[in-house]
């Protein structure tokens, strides 16, 4: 394995490690943690053995490993942004609800001290 | 107007940062109105204190949530104060308290649910012309979205029946809330009407009034909401 490899196994190990620790702390979900030893686990094969990608993109029509894995992760990237930006509305509504909450339990009335 | 509709009225102003005009927004609607609810939207400057020593009832956002977020809060509250009419009304001067009993007339006689006041309609006082351009595109827009033939699309100045007041619920909290207002009278089959009123433009109002980029992004806000409700 060439330097890179090894640091990039390193980095995806610890990665997982992370993961399993978080899934331990109760902080993520089985599901959740699944995905991403996965998403870990397939980038450690693509670096370790990348003529698996080749083999993969072929089959997918395109002509190169390389190319498989941008594509994939512009997809990818595009999905996550698209998913924090709903959960951010989502967030925004829900503190709109409370702000206004907040706000209809304390009415001040003209004449009073409040 | 009698007694028993204008105490039956609550007019909600949403306010952000009018610290230097709520005043006398208030007091001029206060001469004629008993319920003038001040929704006051996260401001760091003394435009709760000033709503209140003009005669509001303030409810106050500890942030900033957005126009569309402050009336609907001000809605709440007058629905749940057993309200019969509700008004909404800017905070900067532009509408004029002289138009209330005129924009609430058609409500109060049941020919109506909902009643949207209208410059185009009406007349307007040094608006400015990128601002008429831009409220026209509006309602170009607006018509092609909601197939309902407003006029005004972009009026601050509207009266709900109770039962309308009752079935809104605003969701796009910024400055979107106005064409969503619309979509909801459509979508609800609500009974509509558009009355003329006056919009007076001063140099307060014209340095607070939307530009051309807020105007795209409030175009963005509104789509995203209706594509992601």
């Amino acid at each position: 394995m060439t330097n890179f490899q090894i640091g990039a196994v390193l980095l995806i190990a610890g990665a997982i490690g992370a993961t399993f620790l978080q899934r331990g702390r109760g902080r993520i979900s089985t599901r959740v943690a699944t995905g991403w030893v996965a998403l870990w686990g397939a980038a450690g094969i693509a670096i370790v053995r990348p003529e698996v990608t080749r083999i993969v993109a072929n089959a997918l029509g395109i002509a190169r490993g390389a190319d498989l894995v941008f594509y994939l992760a512009i997809l990818g990237m595009f999905v996550a942004f698209f998913l924090v930006h709903l959960r951010l509305r989502r967030f925004e509504a829900e503190l709109t609800r409370i702000v206004r909450e907040l706000a209809l339990r304390a009415p001040r009335e003209p004449g009073s001290d409040a | 107007m009698s007694t028993a509709v204008r105490d039956a009225t609550y007019i909600i102003i949403a306010a952000y940062n009018e610290g230097r005009v709520i005043r006398a927004t208030v007091s001029e609607l206060r001469a004629q109105w008993p319920n003038v609810v001040v929704v006051d939207d996260g401001s760091d400057d003394e435009t709760a204190d000033e709503a209140l020593a003009a005669g509001a009832i303030v409810l106050r956002h500890v942030l900033n949530r957005g126009q569309g977020a402050a009336l609907q809060t001000g809605i709440r509250f007058a629905l749940a104060r057993d309200a019969r009419f509700i008004v909404t009304f800017d905070s900067d001067g532009q509408h004029r308290a002289e138009d209330v009993p005129r924009l609430i007339e058609p409500l109060v006689r049941g020919d109506a649910d909902v009643a949207l006041g209208s410059r185009f309609l009406g007349t307007t006082e040094a608006m400015p012309l990128r601002r008429g351009v831009l409220l026209r595109i509006a309602v170009f827009f607006t018509r092609a979205v909601s197939g309902a033939r407003f006029t005004d699309t972009h009026n601050g100045f509207r009266a709900f029946s109770r039962h309308a007041a009752g079935l809104l619920d605003i969701r796009m909290d910024r400055m979107a809330h106005a064409s969503e207002i619309l979509d909801q009278i459509a979508a609800r089959g609500l009974r509509w009407v558009e009355v003329p009123v006056h919009i007076r433009y001063t140099d307060y109002s014209r340095a607070k009034g939307q530009t051309s980029s807020g105007a795209l992004r409030v175009l963005v806000d509104y789509l995203q909401g209706r594509w992601l409700r």
